[in-house]
């Protein structure tokens, strides 16, 4: 049997075991685990246990970040201290619209840039910028496609970007010159979706929106919300100005460091150990997507198929690869999530950098792409989160609607990021 | 309920049980070492910087003192594990090399923490083996970078020491990226460390790093040499072209930091060169991931890449089998010894029992790998 007839029937395999799973209603982590077993089986590897614990280890550094940026990010709402910038922010700019928006997009980006996240974005500020936004006058379902919209953008922002972060593994290629071309795109298409979706509305009605939002306790402040942030900001420049004076803490201590800054700083008495359970137990589909992702892709890896997927996606016609980048990626990540990454992604960059395109830039472009298929089934994870968070009760499809016209926007960029990436080099190096 | 749990507890056991046996065993693989009658001291890296002392990277020193004096030529292997070839070809020095000028030191585990691990995502087998006259010999198949059980977290960027360059955060625990390393950093920096000391108080003349490379790698089948080794390599590249097989020769880019051609070439007296010989297994396109694969190079996906005119070098479907690329390494360092002789005569080095690429191709590389059950007690080295 040749080796393309083998890795097409393992791969085949594998499918069948997926959509078999799902049928049975499976979550996505399982049957991607079931998928992996699946094909190890069919593979003629029976039951690889090495395979299968080292590849669940693959993401291990990841979900430690996860795990301690969302748990910063869950003690500073617990402390007040996101309701006190989402109030204060409104009480200050609330008579002008533009400025108001620009902050709200601050809001959103910020915590799923932290932690690559775009669910954190959604449970830790998209309730409150929800309120603040239909209090302008923004109907529910555009509020909820500027949410996910924004929190997947957030999710794809520098300093952590899992997409490029785990393709950029993948080529042996450091996750070093990604912060412009990633920001710079995930910057204006929030900026772009908040002004196409959220401008037309009515004049704020402070005191009903103050009334909607949770009331921060009294001695809250700037200091105090600030403060965490400039301890992890501190610690990431120390590590970088004397970094062979100083020991190395990793990213996932620092995050804990800002979590534990936020702690003691916090005006109210906070459990510390509830917290850390409901951090667990709203990342544990996040750190299980990942964990069996990880298991997926070494057994692709065993049995070939990955390199089926890559050598036909490197021998494709580049023309068809770029006309049709805009769906392959969304679709991709709507099945594997971030599995999309190392599976598709890392073939992808091979051949980008084969011909002579930036890898770097490239890669940012397909990273901004990513995120919209976590609005489409048979995963949807962060679109389900956001309309529920929001509270949009009318039909899914009308969510889906509304993020049409800044979806094909993020498309356009990200492909033409990917053609013209020669050309955008320069942004690697600001 | 309860039955469901217990039976997913009692799978999760059985996974970390069998997944762990198996972790276990590779870690604690004794490779053994028959030691060629030209050595004459073993050391430890320890030796010559206490920093490393006692850790998992205080790998053995071989030294093979000629019969006359001469210059020192110093071959390491193993600063990739996941690059076996590279490992192997030293190990046939080390159990066949003989000195009968200058002095020849080999290091066959360079990072040895890198050996113990198999790269994540990667499904590597843990082990290979290779057929000898007597029987077999299984070695532990590593990873590029250093176990994280040895050296972890990784810092959120990577800044290479003394130059500040940027590099991707998991080389921290790439030996080729930390030269020329510091005595208080990490694991693999102690290391490096540690062997620029050693060539300091060896006084090495010439310095000689093996490696393999993926064929999608620009820089495969070649000689890369620092600015004080471009005419030994362009000789050695020339003459083996002619006489044996293509090599290149590639200049060591002056802003390119931490790898071994630029940086010992830099920090010491040596002449600093690296070797590269093809791996297919390294590929991002390979097929099925198995020791197979691994020892004949044959591989349907890697040629069909090659078709497509994304390779740097040629494969068809006999492959890149294991005695061909440790043949190259050690037919390389044959000539450049031979030639390093002609360009310093004041430092001579000259060599024998290391087999040349074409016996190495004749008789397959296990018959330089001696049985440690016939060789004397004292003359085998667990590596």
């Amino acid at each position: 049997m040749s080796m393309f007839t083998y890795a097409g029937f393992v791969l085949g395999v594998m499918v069948v075991v997926y959509i078999v799973a799902k049928v049975f209603k499976l979550s996505t982590e399982l049957s991607m685990f079931a998928a992996a077993l699946g094909g190890a089986l069919a593979g003629g590897f029976w039951i690889p246990t090495r395979h299968i614990a080292e590849g669940a280890m693959t993401y291990l550094d990841i979900n430690l970040i996860f795990i301690t940026a969302t748990l910063f990010m869950n003690i500073l709402k617990e402390s007040g201290g996101v309701a006190f910038a989402v109030r204060g922010i409104l009480k200050r700019f609330y008579r002008s619209r533009t400025l108001l928006v620009i902050l709200l997009t601050v809001l959103l980006l910020l915590p799923g840039a932290l932690t690559g996240a775009g669910s954190v974005t959604v449970l830790i500020t998209g309730g409150m910028v929800a309120v603040v936004l239909e209090t302008m006058g923004v109907s529910r379902v555009r509020t909820a496609a500027i949410v996910f919209i924004i929190a997947g953008l957030s999710a794809a922002a520098p300093p952590v970007s899992l997409w490029a972060m785990m393709t950029a593994a993948g080529v042996n290629m450091p996750y070093v010159g990604f912060f412009w071309p990633l920001l710079l795109p995930c910057v204006l298409l929030s900026l772009v979706t908040i002004f196409l979706l959220g401008w037309k509305g009515e004049r704020i009605d402070l005191e009903r929106a103050l009334g909607e939002l949770p009331q921060p306790p009294d001695r809250m402040g700037w200091g105090k919300v600030f403060l965490p942030l400039i301890v992890f900001g501190l610690l990431i420049f120390i590590g970088r100005h004397w970094p062979h004076d100083t020991p190395v803490l990793g990213l996932p201590l620092m995050f804990a460091c800002a979590a534990g800054t936020s702690f003691f700083l916090s005006p109210v008495k906070l459990d510390f150990l509830k917290i850390s359970r409901e951090t667990i137990k709203q990342l544990l589909p996040l750190i299980g997507t990942l964990t069996c992702v990880g298991v997926l892709v070494q057994i692709m890896t065993l049995t070939g198929v990955r390199g089926l997927l890559a050598v036909t996606a490197v021998t494709l016609p580049v023309a068809l690869v770029f006309a049709t980048l805009f769906i392959v990626l969304p679709v991709s990540e709507a099945v594997l999530m971030w599995g999309a990454a190392p599976v598709l992604g890392v073939p992808l960059v091979l051949l980008f950098n084969n011909i002579g395109l930036d890898p770097i830039v490239a890669l940012a472009g397909m990273s901004v792409i990513w995120p919209l298929g976590d609005a489409l089934p048979p995963t949807a994870i962060i679109g389900r989160l956001t309309v529920e968070v929001v509270g949009f009760k009318e039909k899914y499809t009308q969510f889906l609607k509304a993020c049409i016209v800044p979806g094909i926007l993020i498309m356009a960029v990200g492909t033409l990021m990917v053609i013209y990436s020669s050309h955008l080099t320069f942004l690697t190096g600001l | 309920m309860t039955g469901r749990k217990f039976v997913f507890a009692a799978c999760g056991l059985l996974l970390f049980a069998s997944s762990g046996w198996s972790f276990y065993q590779s870690r604690n693989l004794e490779e053994q070492v028959v030691l060629s009658p030209g050595v004459t001291e073993v050391k430890r890296l320890g030796d010559y910087f206490d920093g490393i002392r006692g850790t998992v990277n205080d790998c053995y020193v071989y030294i093979m003192e000629g019969e006359e004096p001469g210059g020192t030529v110093f071959v390491m292997g193993g600063t990739h594990p996941e690059e076996p070839a590279a490992r192997l070809a030293a190990w046939l020095l080390a159990e066949n090399a003989e000195m009968d000028v200058g002095r020849m030191i080999v290091v066959l585990s360079s990072n040895r923490s890198a050996s113990t691990a198999t790269r994540i995502g990667g499904a590597y087998p843990p082990d290979f083996t290779i057929a000898t006259d007597w029987g077999e010999r299984t070695f532990r198949l590593g990873d590029r970078w250093a176990n994280p059980l040895d050296q972890w977290p990784d810092p959120e960027v990577y800044i290479h020491y003394p130059s500040r360059q940027y590099l991707a955060y998991v080389d921290i625990r790439n030996l080729n990226r930390t030269w020329p390393g510091r005595p208080d950093g990490s694991l693999t920096e102690r290391t490096t460390h540690a062997f620029m000391e050693l060539i300091r108080q060896e006084e090495v003349d010439l310095f000689i790093d093996l490696h393999e490379a993926e064929l999608q790698y620009p820089v495969i089948s070649t000689i890369v040499a620092h600015d004080t080794g471009e005419e030994l390599a362009a000789f050695t590249s020339m003459m083996l072209s002619d006489m044996e097989f293509n090599i290149g020769m590639e200049y060591s880019p002056p802003t390119l930091h931490g790898l071994s051609h630029r940086e010992v070439g830099d920090h010491s007296d040596a002449v600093s060169l690296l070797f590269e010989a093809p791996e297919p297994f390294l590929d991002a396109t390979r097929g099925k991931t198995t020791r197979e694969q691994l020892l004949t190079g044959k591989d349907e996906f890697v040629v069909k890449a090659g078709e497509a005119g994304l390779l740097y070098e040629e494969i068809d479907e006999s492959g890149w089998p294991m005695d061909k690329r440790v043949g190259r390494h050690t037919s390389t360092v044959l000539m450049t010894l031979e030639l390093w002789t002609e360009l310093n005569p004041d430092r001579p080095m000259r060599a024998r029992g290391i087999p040349l690429y074409g016996e190495v191709l004749e008789m397959g590389l296990g018959h330089w790998l001696h049985d440690p059950a016939a060789a004397p007690p004292d003359r085998v080295v667990i590596e």
